[in-house]
């Protein structure tokens, strides 16, 4: 049997955690779609009685997102303390089988399912507004539609920082992550500012909207901050998520 | 099945819970582990486990370095802790989950120990009382089949009638393969039941023979009075002494592991020199 892989006990594990997380996704969607309902939707068009026309992808973009980024970190709910390791760390699977296992359950899996179940809700959704809102025009939910696949890729790769996190935090992840999040950008806001702020106090006065592509000082850091969003975050994060996982003790 | 060669492990920098351990076990046995409070006996359980890195030394549990914690070792190493949590489901979902991460299960031997511990499939798992859980986990742990299990004190939380099913499952689940090593305080509960003795104290291992070695050095007998020469250690009992002395003839006497152990404890020098042995002092 293969140390870092096998496929039948990946299948296992997939199982058993699918199994343990079934009640905390169902809570989550039923929180998901009340929130939805009632405050994106219902208060959204009763504070603007102006709207003529409602769309559910900011809806969708934000519960996708946060929805998901917590349920990301709770990915390895098992070792939120000293008497849940023992048992977590005993199982028969590897590190590599727990990241890959959490990772399609919370990023592919996830998408999946809370996709799906948004385009039914959005089918409830938009027939109770109609009833309640005659005036609004309620567009259809499109699964497959450009920014529904953007707030994917975007899911995709900020999840991992929220997969990394469960791996290294015990318990209350999800606030521990933010907090630590902010500060991180709040020291790079600093040393960005302290080394470039000549740059950023300049006046580039094209006459046309800024844009941080034209401006061929920042251009260079922001092209490289792109590519280290888009293509080394999230394998980024993955390692650091194994790495954690691997070297767990009680 | 065990080898650990100066294995050292603290939790904190300077307060070391294991110091330069020396240990060795075979297979085919049910080993006591011995120890005051703090002493390191759930420590070197967590360290043959791989549930801590040792700072220093060397630990090889079945072949294995545990604390990569492969697949292959895990399955044959079942621990079951003091205190523990279960998770929310049934007996037999619990039983339908995980059992097929160990391809030696063994269903039917699982049913037997349910049996003997009168408890059934349907019962959910958090709704059992604390002694209940212990004996689903000895069940579980037991059926399958892995090559080592660990035992922190068995047999807290157990009432009288379940100490007695605990001794008679655990005598009856040793094979030539399979090793099980208990830490206890509970000495009386084990008392014909573990064989060899490992005695730790202050994170070293202060004594390791296994009963017929000690049979042999040692007796302990009731005396009425207290002899003036030649006793290792004594206490006092309702009109009388229990005396341990070195053992002079070829008789075995019934030894008291709870004397035992006092003995080792507060005469530890004495001891040694009865067993002539090498202590990491």
């Amino acid at each position: 049997m293969h140390s870092y892989f096998d496929i039948s006990r990946f299948w296992l594990l997939m199982k058993l955690e699918l199994f343990k997380s079934r009640r905390g996704v169902a809570m989550a969607l039923v929180i998901i779609f009340g929130l939805s309902f009632f405050l994106g939707m219902i208060v959204d068009l009763a504070i603007e009685p102006l709207t003529t026309s409602f769309d559910h992808y900011e809806n969708y973009a934000f519960s996708l997102l946060i929805g998901g980024f917590i349920l990301s970190s709770l990915a390895f709910h098992g070792l939120r303390n000293t008497l849940t390791r023992y048992q977590y760390l005993m199982e028969p699977v590897s590190a590599f089988e727990r990241v890959l296992c959490m990772w399609l359950l919370s990023s592919l899996g996830w998408i999946f399912v809370f996709t799906l179940t948004f385009t039914f809700y959005t089918l409830f959704a938009n027939t109770v507004g109609q009833l309640l809102f005659s005036h609004v025009k309620f567009n259809a939910f499109n699964p497959f539609s450009d920014q529904a696949f953007v707030t994917m890729k975007y899911y995709i790769v900020c999840q991992g920082v929220f997969l990394a996190g469960a791996a290294y935090f015990r318990g209350y992840v999800f606030p521990k992550l933010l907090i630590l999040l902010i500060a991180i950008a709040f020291i790079a806001l600093i040393i960005t500012y302290s080394i470039m702020h000549d740059v950023m106090l300049a006046d580039y006065d094209t006459g046309e909207e800024c844009n941080l592509e034209t401006m061929p000082d920042v251009k260079t850091v922001w092209t490289g901050a792109k590519f280290f969003f888009w293509w080394l975050l999230a394998p980024i994060s993955w390692v650091l998520t194994y790495l954690g996982l691997k070297d767990q003790e009680v | 099945m065990i080898e650990i060669n100066q294995l050292s492990y603290g939790y904190k920098r300077k307060h070391e819970a294991l110091k330069s351990m020396d240990l060795s076990v075979g297979p085919g046995n049910i080993c006591g582990l011995l120890g005051l409070n703090g002493a390191g006996k759930s420590t070197i359980l967590k360290a043959i486990a791989g549930l801590v890195t040792p700072h220093s030394g060397e630990i090889k549990t079945l072949g294995y370095q545990p604390d990569r914690r492969d697949p292959a070792f895990l399955r044959e190493v079942v621990i079951i802790t003091e205190e523990f949590t279960l998770p929310g489901f049934s007996i037999g979902k619990y039983l339908e989950l995980y059992s097929p991460f160990y391809p030696r299960f063994n269903h039917a031997a699982f049913q037997r120990y349910l049996e003997e511990f009168q408890l059934t499939n349907d019962q959910k798992l958090t709704g059992l009382s604390y002694g209940q859980k212990k004996k689903f986990l000895l069940s579980f742990g037991l059926a399958t089949d892995c090559k080592l299990v660990l035992l922190d004190e068995p047999t807290n939380g157990l009432d009288i009638p379940s100490k007695s099913q605990f001794r008679k499952v655990v005598a009856n689940a040793v094979h030539e393969e399979r090793t099980l090593i208990i830490s206890t305080h509970q000495i009386r509960d084990m008392e014909n039941l573990i064989d060899p003795i490992i005695i730790l104290d202050q994170g070293k291992i202060i004594f390791h023979e296994n009963m017929e070695s000690i049979s042999q050095k040692l007796a302990i007998r009731r005396m009425n009075d207290l002899p003036k020469e030649g006793v290792i250690y004594h206490e006092t009992y309702l009109g009388g002494y229990t005396i341990l002395t070195e053992n002079q003839s070829s008789e075995h006497t019934h030894m008291n592991l709870e004397i035992l152990f006092n003995a080792v404890v507060g005469q530890k020098e004495k001891i040694q020199t009865v067993f002539n042995q090498k202590v990491n002092a």
